[in-house]
């Protein structure tokens, strides 16, 4: 989903940094104030892991290939702003040293990948937890919030392809080559978001706020777990 | 969390890394992406605004050589680890006296 230079019209690019700017600068803050140090650790052992995740690249349709992006798991368990930070992170280095996205449209990419891949699963996730979190609220909502993230990724990109000058074939052609695509991402990333949540709930369910809030097992199972208790 | 829980989680998540480092140069290193066939099918090309030093994570000479490209992500991986934590270090350095968040920063914390 990296859109290299020259793809997006430059009006397009610069109405996107802008935008991803704002964000950023509200995401610094925050993390500022009200970052706790002690999760320090796990944001940054999870961005790498995501940075190497996206060398993975499995098949989808007609010969394309696709790979997980990490946002929606990275949205659930460090909130929306860090995670927003740690792609961010990951879309620098991947900009920079290996030509993987533009400079000119890394504004987009931040705001397709970093703002859009990450606050659409996290609020369809919380918006899964209320009244109260519940095993299949959780698993649901992660899913739901990974694939719908990932989708409306894919869509903004193909909004923005298609609006560009520079792309001779319309939105229409573009959200529908984007969309179609990432919906299959979409899937494999919700399973992949369900599966690191279930690991995570088991080896090390302190690290996940709203699980250790909301047990997923109707008992302590993991050592973790049991030392909470 | 105290340094050892620290330690461990950072030693766990870089061994996970590395196994996905390895998979993805040896095993699903070939990326065809929509991005790439919109490229092919609707004539878009790109523009050289930036010449990256190691264009499609391979190194400058041995363009082809998995175990280089395997050598050349895990040391970018160990990069991203590094960056992320001494910007997050900077970011969360606060003044004596104003006092540690507490630890339920995160927005779904009961």
């Amino acid at each position: 989903m990296h859109i290299p230079d020259g793809f997006l019209s430059l009006l397009i690019s610069a109405v996107l940094w802008l935008v991803t700017v704002a964000f950023l600068v509200v995401a610094f803050w925050r993390a500022n104030r009200t970052l706790d140090e002690r999760r320090i650790p796990l944001m940054a052992t999870l961005t790498a892991m995501f940075f190497a995740a996206q060398m993975m690249n499995y098949p989808i349709i007609g010969g394309t290939t696709a790979h997980l992006l990490g946002g929606p798991i990275l949205a659930i368990t460090l909130g929306p702003f860090p995670a927003l930070i740690a792609m961010t992170i990951i879309l620098t280095i991947q900009a920079l040293f290996f030509g993987d996205g533009g400079i000119l449209t890394f504004g987009a990419n931040v705001f397709n990948m970093g703002i859009l891949g990450t606050f659409i699963p996290f609020a369809v996730f919380a918006l899964f937890q209320k009244p109260k979190p519940k095993r299949e609220r959780i698993l649901v909502g992660a899913f739901l919030g990974a694939f719908l993230g990932d989708v409306a990724a894919a869509i903004a990109a193909g909004l923005e392809l298609g609006f560009s000058s520079t792309f001779p074939y319309g939105p229409v052609i573009a959200v529908l080559a984007m969309g179609l695509h990432h919906s299959v991402i979409g899937i494999v990333e919700g399973f992949a978001t369900v599966m690191i949540l279930l690991v995570l709930y088991e080896v090390r369910p302190d690290l996940l706020p709203v699980l250790a809030a909301a047990p997923l097992a109707s008992g302590p199972s993991s050592t973790a777990e049991k030392e909470l208790l | 969390m105290n340094m050892n829980d620290r330690l461990k989680l950072i030693i766990g998540g870089l061994v996970v890394a590395f196994v996905f480092v390895g998979v993805g140069v040896f095993a699903l290193g070939f990326a065809n992406e929509t991005v790439d066939a919109i490229e092919r099918l609707f004539g878009a090309s790109e523009w050289e605004t930036w010449f990256p030093p190691l264009p499609g994570y391979a190194l400058p000479g041995f363009e082809g050589n998995a175990v280089a490209s395997f050598l050349v992500a895990l040391g970018f991986t160990g990069l991203v680890l590094v960056v992320t934590l001494g910007t997050m270090r900077l970011l969360t350095r606060r003044p004596k006296g104003q006092g540690k968040p507490s630890a339920d920063d995160h927005p779904l914390s009961s």
